[in-house]
């Protein structure tokens, strides 16, 4: 009888794939693992699929007009982009915004800052598989979405700035402030509860710990940007260099191991920082009018803005011809960040390359743009710098 | 009522397909079904991400021309009697992105979804709210459940 030889051992590289439409990803995108042994040796994201051209409907369209369609970009941080798009006309026009719009501004992004950050909390423990932190996330989330709704009209789609200040829906009456304060109140005990429970649960924390790790030195190199760069420990926050948050007192939080424990940390304590910022707003509402119609349109030649949004740096760029938009350029945090998902994906278990990219918070939607990566020091167009910038 | 149909009224399996819209339709849905504030299981209705087990087919967004062959497919692989929800005003009638090239013909937006599968119910609004998906399922539902 012949005898039996085992198979000689060896490491076999293979390539798992996902998407675009897949279970474990709500947005549609595609993701290949090139996995060995179960680690995960590379990671591929390709996205596309939704790119429905908002850059293209806007030109040519009148910029009150434009404004409202950039509402349309992203359905997590809607007012944003219209603060954004808004600023952008502003700043070309020289309009002055009224203090009061200014303030309602600021309450508005930061009550959107708190429902994106707990949308990623309650993503990310889904991700990890603990669905009854996720339910806490999202049970704490409907009290800034019924605050959303109860400013904007309407629970996703509430931008509320118009060029010269905000629209009349969203002034701010007693009741209303009440009841902002309320939630406040309400959000800040809820979360404090959810993030002592969380820090305290040992097996949450071996999962994440470690995990996705992204070191600051590859951080700046790939140009990440909001909360996911400041977790590597990198102190860079728009909202310091904006005019709006000049009278507003609040901390940078910065976290410094730059894994998953480090990411969703640092969404938990900038929501505190956000809670901090609305009172302040509250306290120090001035009084007087919303907007100022006084304006008069004129051609403009570019026009760049750039905010801090809850996944980082949105700019809007656009040039005004007889009150209508042209040359639209737009580009979302995610965008950036891709990089990143990709890197933290690197030599982390199967398990976990999930994990890896939604604690970077992607949001392909907003993401979709026509793009084009210029080699500066060459001046040509290259496709491969989003890859070599990793290897 | 059959044994058939009593069973499955026990269990409605929702398929929540996402076709290029702009994520608030599409958080709106899953928090309707799974958040504490509104929880549609608490009704027998339930999230499913398997089309091979699922009753009913949300839809989302205007369809874009690379969702076009997946969204038929996901279809395809439900097995009969299914309802197909088209939720949100992209997916209802294209919304803002349906003349996205203006005059000039596109073939990058494919919807509404009616252009692509027939739809059996259509919830309004931009975005949807929990309230109405859920209003928008049960108003299917009898198609469901009378199917045989």
């Amino acid at each position: 009888m012949e005898e039996k030889k085992a198979k000689k051992q060896e490491i076999i590289e293979t390539e798992i794939q996902m998407g675009t439409v897949h279970p474990a990803a709500l947005e549609p995108y595609r993701v290949r693992f090139f996995v060995e042994d179960e680690i995960i040796k590379d990671a591929e994201i390709t996205i596309g699929v939704n790119h429905r051209g908002i850059e293209r409907i806007m030109e040519g369209l009148p910029v009150e007009k434009a404004n409202m369609l950039t509402e349309k970009i992203c359905g997590i941080c809607s007012n944003a982009h219209t603060w954004n798009s808004v600023r952008t006309a502003e700043i070309g026009l020289g309009v002055e915004v009224p203090d009061r719009a200014v303030y309602i501004r600021v309450i508005v992004e930061e009550l959107e800052r708190l429902q994106s950050h707990l949308l990623y909390l309650g993503h990310g423990c889904e991700t990890l598989a603990h669905e009854t932190f996720s339910m806490r996330a999202f049970y704490i989330r409907e009290t800034i979405m019924d605050l959303l709704g109860m400013i904007g009209g309407n629970r996703v789609q509430y931008g509320c700035s118009i060029i010269g200040g905000v629209r009349p829906r969203c002034e701010l009456d007693d009741n209303r402030i009440r009841k902002i304060l309320d939630g406040m109140g309400l959000v800040e005990k809820n979360v404090a509860e959810f993030a002592d429970r969380f820090v305290h649960d040992s097996i949450v924390l071996s999962r994440i710990t470690g995990t996705g790790y992204i070191p600051q030195e590859q951080a700046l190199k790939l140009a990440i940007t909001g909360p996911t760069l400041r977790a590597t420990g990198v102190k860079r926050d728009l909202r310091t260099d904006m005019y709006e948050y000049d009278n507003f007192d609040f901390d940078i939080i910065t976290q410094d191991t730059g894994d998953v424990k480090a990411q969703l940390l640092m969404r938990v304590f900038e929501i505190f920082e956000s809670i901090k910022i609305v009172r302040q707003a509250i306290r120090d509402l001035p009084e007087g009018k919303i907007t100022d119609r006084s304006w008069e349109m004129i051609d403009t030649g570019l026009i760049e803005s750039y905010i801090e949004i809850p996944r980082g740096t949105l700019y809007h760029s656009y040039a005004i011809e007889d009150g209508r938009v042209r040359h639209s350029i737009v580009r979302t945090p995610s965008m950036t960040n891709i990089g990143a998902m990709q890197y933290a994906c690197i030599d982390n278990h199967i398990t976990d390359g999930q994990l890896c990219i939604v604690q970077c918070d992607p949001c392909f939607t907003c993401s979709d743009r026509a793009i084009e990566v210029y080699d500066t020091k060459n001046n040509k167009l290259d496709k491969s710098i989003l890859q070599s910038n990793i290897h | 009522m059959s044994l058939k149909t009593h069973a499955r009224s026990k269990a409605i399996h929702i398929m929540l397909v996402y076709t290029g819209g702009c994520n608030g339709c599409d958080i709106e849905i899953v928090n309707a079904v799974l958040s504490p504030k509104f929880d549609m299981e608490q009704y027998g209705v339930f999230l499913t991400w398997n089309p091979r087990e699922a009753d009913i087919l949300v839809v989302t967004g205007p369809v874009t021309h690379d969702n076009k062959e997946p969204l038929i497919d996901i279809y395809n692989a439900i097995p009969n009697p299914k309802l197909v929800v088209a939720a949100g005003a992209c997916a209802v009638m294209g919304g803002v992105y349906k003349n996205c090239y203006g005059d000039i013909p596109s073939e990058e937006i494919e919807g509404p979804v009616e252009n692509v599968i027939p739809v059996d119910a259509k919830v309004p609004g931009c975005a949807v709210r929990p309230q109405d998906v859920l209003a928008g399922v049960v108003a299917a539902l009898p198609h469901l459940l009378n199917a045989d």
